[in-house]
């Protein structure tokens, strides 16, 4: 019986060879896409599982107040004093480390390369069982201690014959300045942990001590309430009976009784995470439900592959009325006839799973070169769930198609009269009209995301990005000596128009606030505003326009901002000014605001700030973010960056002119240049990879739909042979029958539309909440969409339309 | 072996009502052969699919074996037909995705025939209608009158008391139509009751007794003489 009903089914998929390709195919597609999104997302979940104390590992991060205006919900980290605070007061903590990322220039001999170094306490290597190819967890016990990953150690120390022993001992100085020695070499950290994660693009390569940092800033990272960074993590060891929620408590305790009530006005409070959930902690950041949401649209894509798949079969098991009524006739019950077609549709899910794990076989290896990942399909521990969801869309799939065909009677099913009711082709018409809502709104949305990074781009052009060659970190005390030659050396390249300084150039992600007050010591009424460094002729170099006051110049005293300056010219955003409480620009000029410094105002006498120009409102600070209120002040101590403007033609002539005066006047610093483009990218790209993804589950969605479409119409049209043959005798047309056809097929569709629409406006508008500067093109977007998947679903059905309908009469009668 | 008492069968739509079959009464004999003629649209197939259980009748009673199924349930009545009954159709319906041999196999799959025994009965059966030598042909590669032989070898092959045979020669010329009757003659005289529609006046002379039907209803009945 079993291998009967196996015989027919396969015999069926070969009898209608397009069919099956169109329902395996699918179906397979659909698992594909919902398989990988399930792998991806738990591999995403279940990172540094394999250190050996992973379950007792925990993040702490803060959660900032609504009125912090950073851009984010949440960072990764805490303030740096919050570590030894927890020791001294929570002594249940096992262990406590912080890491403290931070550039510097190491030299080996003659080998110099700019590296991030993560400095770390010395509970870093007892909280983490590294893999030690030389040396041990106490590497850190000595201040000079520093840790090089594998592929680090043989960067620095390269021989034909290297190995770790080699290293060790070897001397590394950071910024000419201070003398690390090696003291262990560990195996690089697989790419499933947070240490080596694509998403953070912060690579665990080299960790040395917090004290050796100290030496090398002179800043105390103990009693700082001042430095949040994201990266900068806190990792703590717990006791197995403790978990997050009792960690969270202590922490918010320890914070509640020390932070500064500038802390507490920032932050309302502080989280913790498990060390699985630290990989994902940027889209929490951010707000963002990324894994989630992938999750979901692959189950999304699955539905259509489904419903796709239960249509197709349905219309095609009444094509097989014929073979069911005979096997009534022959006393077949209606149990077996379920169990038939069930394990038919089961065996199609089976095969469909199989062609689905091959498609992934060959993507996930291209997709792990690509992203950095090591995603795998572990069949092992997959196995269970793979057949669990196999079997589940074989049942499912397969039971309406099995319940249409088994309900009639023999005779009508010999008759070839069964489901050509209006409730059969009502039901069909659903699920077709459900797959194209879920695509239609998914196009949608990939419409409008991708709008809006346009608009981004488009915002960003404000800025002569492609002219920007940026100069970066020049934070350093050998080459802040050296900017003013460095400055009058580029002037002399015939392409340079402009070379100027400042902390930070545009689009750069992060923050640096001050608050201020209109009226000297009002307290209360406080602001706060970033501030931004820049040099005389920055706001030229950058085309920012004014629109009341003058620019910076050389010719008054106070626009240069030194330590002891007691008033200071600067310009600063419209925004800003209203926010401080002025009613314009004309309004602010030459007025002045003072600073408020953080407790005690009292003690120190306010700085005073007088606005001698106003600029436009500008997004300086990434576009991600709403436009924040900023100021612009001349003070060289914060000349990080250069910024040179150059005239765009010759530029690798040019690139080696600078290189060349770099290399003159700062032989003993690499040169570290980034085009203003780049440094949008950086960010852009994050928002271009979601849109990727979103096109990619749309184009599947869609993809299915029409194929579904494409089926599902031949079939019809094949089965309305006759009715169209009798339409031809009485007379209609070729183009009626045509505009029939299509009229009756694209029903689905436009009822999908009317759900669809509201469905997409809904959606795409919370997505555009979290953009200052949002497209207006929304609803003709989503009206566009509509239209795409509506003009294709014609296209699809009219191809099947007029063969039919140009068929001459007679054949069309005899088909019968 | 078969006993019908004022049995009627009324289609019924929301405006119209037809009546197929009107307050029809006879019995058939184990071993008889019986044709069934009589105009298009009279009500002959409704009375055989009635007979053959595979349609319930409006009204009246219908004793098989004994046993009176006019109400009986599909599962019941499935468990009848698949004993008892085998089907001859007019337009042959062979799977035309299952061989000659898996067609034949398909009457003995629902009565539980163990594996060994079901290939041993269908090559038996097909010898005996002479098609054994295309029993790996799909039925798409044969002539309708081989096919035919197909048919008739899966009625016969669950061995039922009675076959119901509707227009068997219908779609098949004259010489194949001669064929199939001769046969169905010749299992008729090794015991089967065979109840057949027929067109042909020819055709039903094979057969003992003639029940002619006019607007659903038994109009004559000629009964035939031995030879």
């Amino acid at each position: 019986m079993f291998k009967n009903y196996i015989l027919i089914a396969l015999r069926n998929m070969m009898h209608n060879k397009l069919y099956s390709l169109i329902n395996i195919g699918g179906l397979a597609l659909g698992l594909a896409v919902f398989v990988f999104a399930t792998v991806l997302s738990n591999y995403e979940k279940t990172h540094d599982m394999f250190f050996d104390k992973a379950d007792r590992i925990y993040t702490l991060g803060s959660v900032f107040s609504p009125t912090a205006n950073v851009g984010v919900i949440e960072d990764d980290n805490v303030y740096t004093t919050m570590a030894p605070l927890l020791t001294a007061e929570v002594p249940d903590i096992e262990a406590i480390a912080r890491i403290v990322k931070h550039e510097f220039l190491l030299s080996m001999g003659d080998r110099k390369f700019y590296q991030d170094i993560k400095f770390a306490d010395k509970a870093f290597l007892k909280i983490f069982d590294f893999d030690y190819l030389a040396g041990d967890s106490s590497a850190l016990d000595d201040p000079s201690g520093i840790v090089l990953t594998e592929t680090m150690a043989r960067k620095y120390f390269p021989s034909p014959d290297f190995s770790a022993e080699m290293a060790m001992g070897q001397v590394i100085s950071l910024d000419h300045k201070h003398d690390l020695r090696v003291t262990a070499v560990i195996r690089d950290v697989p790419k499933n942990s947070h240490f080596s994660s694509s998403l953070f693009g912060d690579y665990l390569a080299v960790v040395a001590t917090l004290p050796a940092l100290n030496k090398m800033t002179g800043y105390n990272l103990d009693g700082n309430w001042g430095n949040l960074t994201s990266g900068n993590l806190t990792y703590v060891l717990l006791p197995a009976h403790l978990d997050a929620e009792w960690l969270e408590r202590q922490a918010n305790g320890v914070f509640d009784r020390h932070a500064s009530d500038y802390a507490k006005d920032y932050l309302t409070g502080l989280k913790s995470h498990r060390l699985q959930d630290v990989n994902l902690v940027i889209w929490d950041m951010l707000g963002l439900p990324v894994i989630e949401g992938m999750v979901v649209l692959g189950f999304l894509v699955l539905i259509i592959a489904g419903l796709n798949y239960t249509n197709l079969a349905t219309a095609q098991a009444m094509g097989r009325a014929k073979e069911v009524g005979l096997r009534k006739t022959m006393g077949a019950s209606r149990g077996q006839l379920l169990t038939q077609f069930l394990i038919e549709s089961m065996a199609i899910a089976m095969i469909a799973m199989l062609v689905a794990l091959a498609m992934l076989e060959m993507i996930i290896p291209v997709f792990n070169d690509s992203m950095g990942k090591i995603v795998s399909l572990e069949y092992s521990s997959l196995l269970p769930s793979l057949m669990g969801v196999t079997f589940l869309v074989g049942l499912i799939a397969g039971l309406y198609p099995a319940y249409v065909i088994i309900r009639a009677t023999p005779v009508d099913a010999l008759n070839n009269a069964l489901g050509t009711g209006s409730k059969g082709s009502f039901v069909r018409s659903c699920m077709m009209g459900a797959q194209f809502v879920i695509s239609i709104v998914m196009l949608a949305m990939v419409a409008v995301v991708s709008f809006q990074n346009e608009k981004m781009k488009e915002s960003s052009e404000i800025y002569p990005k492609s002219q920007i060659v940026t100069l970066q970190r020049l934070g350093v005390d050998d080459l802040q000596g050296r900017l003013e030659t460095l400055q009058r050396e580029m002037n002399t390249i015939p392409e340079v128009e402009n070379v100027t300084f400042s902390s930070r150039v545009p689009f750069e992600q992060g923050s640096w606030t001050f608050d201020v007050t209109k009226n000297s010591g009002d307290v209360a009424a406080k602001v706060s505003l970033h501030r931004i460094a820049v040099e005389y002729d920055f706001l030229k170099t950058y085309d920012i326009p004014l629109i009341a006051g003058r620019d910076f110049s050389r010719d008054f005293a106070n626009d240069l901002e030194t330590r002891d300056s007691r008033a200071v010219n600067v310009i600063l955003n419209e925004l800003a000014l209203k926010k401080i409480g002025f009613a314009s620009a004309e309004d602010a000029l030459n007025k002045s605001f003072y600073q408020v410094y953080g407790g005690h105002a009292a003690a120190k006498k306010s700085k005073a700030y007088v606005i001698v120009g106003v600029m436009a409102d500008q997004n300086f600070l990434g576009l991600h973010n709403d436009v924040k209120p900023f100021v612009f002040r001349v003070d060289p101590r914060y000349y990080y960056k250069a910024s040179i403007r150059i005239k765009g033609q010759n530029l690798t002539q040019t690139m080696e002119e600078i290189n060349d005066i770099w290399q003159k006047i700062n032989p003993d610093y690499p040169i570290q240049v980034k085009f203003l483009d780049e440094i949008f990218d950086m960010t852009f790209k994050r928002s271009r990879a979601i849109n990727m993804v979103l096109a990619g589950f749309a184009v599947m969605a869609l993809t299915l739909a029409f194929v579904g479409l494409f089926g599902l119409s031949a079939f019809m049209a094949e089965r309305r042979t006759k009715e169209i043959g009798l339409r031809k005798v009485m007379g209609a047309k070729t183009h009626q029958i045509v505009l029939l056809l299509i009229w009756q097929f694209s029903r689905p569709v436009l009822w999908a539309l009317a759900l669809a629409l509201p469905l997409a406006y809904l959606a795409s508008d919370a997505y555009l909440t979290s953009f200052a500067d949002r497209i207006n093109l929304q609803m003709v977007l989503i009206a566009g969409s509509g239209l795409v998947a509506l003009v294709l679903s014609w296209l699809i059905v009219s191809a099947h339309a007029v063969r039919v309908a140009r068929r001459k009469p007679i054949t069309a009668l005899r088909y019968e | 072996m078969l006993k019908l008492n004022n049995l009627s069968k009324v289609y019924r739509t929301e405006e119209v009502e037809t009546t197929a079959l009107n307050n029809i009464s006879f019995h058939i004999e184990k071993g008889e052969f019986v044709a069934i003629m009589g105009p298009s649209g009279c009500g002959k197939s409704t009375l055989l699919n009635i007979i053959g259980m595979l349609d319930n009748p409006s009204s009246g009673e219908y004793h098989f074996l004994g046993e009176e199924i006019a109400q009986a349930s599909e599962k019941q009545l499935a468990n009848i037909r698949k004993q008892n009954i085998g089907f001859i159709f007019q337009s042959f319906n062979l799977i035309d995705e299952l061989t000659v041999s898996e067609n034949v196999e398909l009457a003995l799959l629902y009565n539980d025939v163990p594996a060994k025994e079901r290939k041993e009965r269908v090559a038996r059966v097909l010898d005996k209608v002479g098609i054994a030598h295309r029993a790996r042909h799909m039925p798409s590669q044969l002539s309708g009158g081989q096919q035919q032989r197909v048919a008739v070898a899966r009625a016969l092959v669950a061995e039922p008391a009675m076959i119901l045979a509707d227009e068997p020669t219908g779609n098949l010329d004259s010489a194949h139509g001669e064929e199939v009757m001769q046969m169905l003659k010749s299992l008729n005289e090794e015991g089967s009751t065979i109840i057949m529609v027929t067109h042909s006046p020819s055709h039903a002379d094979y057969a003992r007794r003639t029940i002619n039907l006019f607007d659903g209803q038994v109009v004559t009945e000629i009964y035939r003489a031995a030879e």
